[in-house]
């Protein structure tokens, strides 16, 4: 009989706007924590999280990026080799709202084209700042044929459902039709990882 | 025939004939000989009448004429420094009109586009790094916390004894080829593996 530490490697990747909370999503679904100074991301960062799905052991490395435009050559070479998106907006930043387009431009540009894409509007515990409505958040959503949810990385609401939600979607699409796909731009190196096993 | 008047004028105050009404932060060495001459003029018209007072007078005078004298050292130095803070200032004043009409000068050539950025080379946080060193220390930073995951997942399996030590030669292989897996025969082969990691979860099976 084999063992292995998990089954699958899903590679999934954050994007959006600069501060809305898109390493506080992150965090709250790797560590179950929050912390609310404000530390922009310096590039790309990742985090490694083991969750179960329909009995599968699947580890799910997910890649943070910066918001900020300077650093947008870096992110997007990542975009490729990503089998899920999620796309994040502040519902209390109308501008990262009408920043969507942009970002869903950016993967069409630059990821797979079966990438598996979410909408996620963070910051919904801030319900007195709301300024982007759920409905207008569920419209573009369904122009664009994504999932969505409204997201509250502070008070912990929606965090491990659209990850898992977003893993399974992954999941079904890619266990026919898998590549390989190195997520790290040129060769795909370090992040190789999907060929360890254990057996005993 | 009063000696109070007198020193009151030299001070500078009114009741100097001398200088009616003179600001004290007025006074040139001059005035102060002049008050000098008053002072020493009425004195000896004093000293005329008696010698009782004589001696008294004389006293004074020297009183007198020491206080003069302060006054003096005062007054020059007070104007010596006067006129050299007028000197530096002119000077000052010249030279902040030369910083500036050279400053006009050399903008445009300093600035030479608009999408380029003037960069003061004292400041500690200027840019310094190119986007592609960034890039290569953020890939390498992560290929390093990538290993450094798998390690300490190899760890745990042996601390809790999934993998007994005899079989450690399986392990090892691993963190191995993650490290040298640059070349493109590697990707073939992982390819391989995940595909068939894939067929058997579907087929419900396990390897």
């Amino acid at each position: 009989m084999a063992k292995k530490t998990y089954d699958l490697l899903f590679k999934l990747l954050l994007i959006g706007d600069s501060g809305v909370g898109k390493t506080c999503v992150l965090f709250r679904f790797s560590d179950d924590a929050f912390n609310t100074t404000f530390i922009s991301t310096i590039g790309i960062d990742f985090k490694i999280k083991t969750v179960e799905l329909q009995g599968k052991k699947i580890k799910l490395q997910i890649w943070d990026t910066a918001g900020q435009e300077r650093f947008h050559t870096i992110t997007t070479s990542y975009y490729r080799g990503a089998m899920g998106i999620m796309l994040v907006y502040d519902i209390t930043n109308g501008k990262s709202f009408e920043n969507i387009s942009k970002w869903l431009r950016n993967i069409d540009e630059h990821a797979n084209e079966d990438v598996e894409r979410m909408l996620l509007g963070n910051k919904c515990d801030m319900e007195d700042k709301r300024v982007v409505s759920k409905a207008k958040g569920e419209q573009i959503a369904k122009e664009h044929g994504i999932r969505f949810f409204e997201t509250s990385a502070k008070a912990n609401i929606n965090i491990e459902k659209a990850f898992l939600t977003l893993s399974l979607l992954g999941s079904c699409v890619d266990a026919v039709f898998i590549k390989h796909r190195p997520i790290c731009p040129s060769s795909g190196t370090a992040l190789a990882t999907d060929s360890v096993s254990y057996s005993t | 025939k009063k000696p109070s008047p007198e020193k009151e004028g030299g001070e500078g105050r009114r009741g100097d004939p001398q200088n009616p009404g003179k600001n004290p932060f007025h006074l040139t060495a001059e005035d102060v000989y002049d008050i000098s001459y008053v002072v020493g003029r009425d004195l000896m018209a004093i000293t005329g009448d008696s010698r009782d007072v004589a001696t008294r007078v004389t006293q004074l005078q020297f009183k007198i004429v020491r206080i003069l004298e302060m006054l003096e050292a005062l007054v020059n130095d007070c104007n010596v420094t006067v006129e050299e803070l007028r000197m530096e200032r002119d000077s000052l004043r010249k030279e902040v009109e030369g910083l500036r009409s050279e400053g006009h000068a050399s903008f445009p050539e300093v600035n030479p586009g608009t999408n380029k950025v003037v960069v003061d080379l004292t400041d500690p946080n200027r840019p310094r790094f190119t986007m592609q060193e960034l890039r290569d220390v953020l890939h390498e930073r992560n290929k390093l916390k990538s290993q450094l995951l798998v390690a300490q997942e190899e760890l745990q399996c042996y601390k809790s004894g999934l993998i007994p030590p005899n079989n450690s030669q399986m392990a090892r292989r691993d963190p191995e080829a993650l490290i040298t897996s640059t070349t493109n025969s590697k990707e073939g082969k992982q390819e391989k593996t995940i595909i068939r990691k894939l067929f058997s979860f579907r087929s419900g099976k396990r390897t």
